[in-house]
């Protein structure tokens, strides 16, 4: 069990390191940053304002209105412009020419009764023509008429028909719209997934740090497997990894996220981070240095998050089984507090199982290979076409 | 020589990377207690060789057996009993010198309680007691070896082997360095790999000449500086005024003259023995301007074996 002593070593030397702490507060700021833009965003969206995706207008023009019926001023867009009421002509006349609204619109009569008694309804829109926002006053004065001529028009034929048994319809809903569904809960799984995608550089240091420093060689030189050195060092970023998590998880119980199940939470986004890891491994057992790991792992990252949160979308909008391979989708499920049947459990765990399996044996059979470690060293095709043929299970 | 003094058997190794050949059907036996010197130019396989020992890399074919232990089915073992100095004293900048020593000794299995005895030793031993609190990044090219002497000591191994221990460092560093060497000579089995022929010559027991990854030759440094030149070199230097033709040819006459050469107004004539050199000298009578006797070097061995 030597592997314990560098998981030891590994763990002590990681959490003294300046470099970490430094990553450490630095994630844990940027967390606190994401929660308060998400509870701000979330605010917002389950508000009855909503959300405008398109710019507001508001204020952007304004229209005074003489209106005795009160109906013109009520059809008229808020959004667009703002209506000032106001019942003496001359008045707005002269604050239309001074600047001081950008039009006048003028109706004769009461137009509730004229439009009933099929009267002809007369409008007037006084604007100044020096004005470049004249025409949003014009337009949506037009828009207005339209659409309250198209309304009674509506209204008129529906009385004419006697047969008309229009029911009195109301909508409930039941849950979450989807929408809001993709926005709280994906966001949530995504903040307690992301510490296994911020500590990879420790795998990596850890494992290509050993090719740059020319440390592997003494290392290797020890009473002790290649697998014992993998799974040690893996082991130490896991336990890292792991306190992240238990602190990530605090801190958004304490800004008020409603997580269910966190022990059972934390258990999965622990094991989701051992085949991370080992893909992480893989990654560094076959660089060269850094800066080809880097390339490597952001690859390798790309992948991993798409698997990840894929599954967790396709699960919203569908509920399939398949998606609960995703660790994310088990997550997600969990801390909803929605009832997980085995089979779906199984296929998590399995598919964690079966990728951590594979990716620390490759990890493992990298590392011990002469040429990758000590050069030299034979091309990912190469090494593809030995996998084809089963010669890098023989070597 | 009985097979249970033989503590390291290298039985027929080659070893290749990619289109080089490293090491070709090397052989070599290390005996029990004895200091073996490998010498050899650079890429004679060295390196290789002593990695292979180590079980850092596989081998193509062939088997070493270390203390009775093969590299292919016990290379923990082998490990346990080796003491490895690599030839670039890398090591964990980060940490503190007592520190590396305790995770090394952990690593090696050390009883914990021997551990802080044995640091404490060790550091005494290599002069670094007081700096056993420092960090490794701070220390000079001469302290980082040190520290490392005494981390391949620190498991107290039965087989130590050092990769050019005493490269790139100042003289003062590399006699400190030997001097640990010759304190653990006769007590462990050491393999010293190194480029400095007086090295050798000095501390060994017994020398391997590698070339291209072969052993071209292997003795006592006597036995092999004896092998290629005989016992002295005569060096005479004479005036313009010789018939060096004339010379040559009486001097050929005698007994223990082995080879003569004639460059620049001075004879080198190779003897099996000094009893003639008396009568060889006065063949050149009043042409003498200098003469000197010369024992050959391992450096001429060396040269020699790998030309």
């Amino acid at each position: 069990m030597k592997f314990t002593t560098i998981t030891k070593w590994e763990l002590k030397n990681t959490l003294k390191s300046r470099k970490f702490m430094m990553i450490f507060v630095l994630q844990l700021s940027v967390l606190l940053l994401m929660i308060i833009v998400f509870n701000s965003f979330v605010t917002n969206i389950e508000s009855d304002k909503g959300i405008a995706i398109t710019p507001s207008l508001n204020g952007f023009a304004t229209m005074d209105v003489q209106d005795q019926s009160g109906l013109i001023s009520k059809y008229v867009n808020p959004e667009i412009i703002s209506v000032n009421n106001v019942t003496t002509y001359n008045t707005s006349i002269l604050r239309t020419e001074n600047g001081l609204t950008t039009g006048f619109l003028y109706v004769q009569g009461n137009a509730d009764t004229q439009i009933k008694t099929g009267e002809t309804v007369n409008m007037l829109v006084y604007v100044d023509a020096a004005d470049p926002k004249m025409s949003v006053v014009t337009n949506e004065a037009n828009n207005t008429a339209k659409t309250i001529a198209q309304s009674y028009s509506s209204s008129l034929t529906t009385s004419a028909n006697t047969q008309n048994l229009t029911a009195n319809f109301t909508q409930e809903t039941t849950g979450e719209s989807l929408p809001l569904q993709i926005i709280k809960k994906v966001m949530l799984v995504i903040l307690l997934f992301l510490p296994l995608l911020l500590f990879g550089n420790i795998i990596i240091d850890s494992i290509v740090g050993e090719k740059e420093r020319k440390t592997g060689e003494i290392l290797v030189a020890m009473p002790i497997s290649h697998s014992q050195i993998i799974i040690g060092k893996s082991l130490a970023v896991a336990l890292t990894i792991s306190l992240q998590v238990l602190i990530w998880l605090g801190v958004l119980l304490i800004f008020g996220f409603s997580i269910l199940n966190p022990l059972a939470v934390f258990v999965f986004i622990f094991l989701t981070s051992i085949p991370i890891i080992g893909i992480t491994a893989v990654v560094a057992a076959y660089s060269k240095n850094y800066k080809e790991a880097g390339i490597g792992l952001s690859l390798a990252y790309l992948v991993i998050v798409g698997f990840l949160i894929i599954p967790v979308l396709v699960y919203i909008s569908r509920k399939s089984f398949i998606a609960n391979i995703s660790p994310m989708t088990i997550v997600m499920r969990l801390f909803s507090g929605q009832f997980i049947a085995i089979p779906d459990y199984l296929l998590c765990l399995g598919f964690i199982l079966i990728v951590s399996l594979v990716s620390y044996w490759f990890a493992i059979k990298m590392f011990a290979r002469d040429d990758i470690t000590f050069g030299p060293r034979p091309g990912i095709l190469r090494i593809l076409f030995e996998l084809l043929t089963l010669k890098f299970f023989r070597k | 020589m009985d097979s249970e003094d033989v503590m390291i058997k290298i039985e027929s190794i080659n070893k290749s990377f990619g289109n080089i050949k490293a090491l070709d059907n090397l052989n070599l036996n290390i005996n029990r207690g004895e200091l073996l010197g490998i010498i050899g130019p650079n890429g004679a396989g060295k390196t290789t060789a002593i990695r292979l020992t180590c079980c850092i890399l596989k081998p193509d074919s062939g088997d070493i057996i270390v203390d009775g232990s093969s590299i292919h089915d016990d290379p923990i073992t082998i490990k346990s009993k080796i003491g490895y100095l690599p030839e670039e004293p890398n090591l964990y900048e980060r940490f503190k010198a007592r520190d590396l020593l305790r995770y090394f000794a952990e690593l090696y299995g050390v009883p914990k309680d021997k551990i802080e005895p044995r640091i404490e030793g060790l550091l005494d031993l290599v002069g670094m007691t007081d700096r056993g609190e420092d960090r490794i990044n701070t220390f000079s090219k001469g302290l980082r070896q040190r520290i490392s002497v005494a981390r391949a000591l620190i498991h107290d191994p039965d087989i130590i082997i050092f990769d050019e221990p005493t490269m790139g460092l100042d003289p003062a560093t590399a006699a400190s360095i030997r001097n640990f060497i010759r304190q653990l000579k006769g007590k462990k089995t050491i393999v010293l790999c190194t480029h400095y022929m007086e090295e050798a010559d000095l501390l060994c027991d017994r020398v391997a000449i590698l070339n291209k990854g072969k052993v071209r030759d292997v003795g006592t440094p006597d036995y092999l500086k004896s092998k290629i030149h005989g016992d002295v070199i005569l060096t005479v230097k004479t005036d313009s005024l010789l018939d060096q033709a004339s010379i040559k040819e009486q001097i050929m006459q005698f007994e223990s003259v082995g080879a003569t050469k004639f460059a620049d107004g001075t004879f080198s004539i190779s003897l099996n023995h000094r009893n003639e050199i008396k009568s060889i000298v006065d063949v050149f009578g009043s042409h003498i301007v200098a003469i000197n006797t010369q024992e050959p070097t391992l450096n001429d061995v060396f040269i020699h074996s790998v030309k």
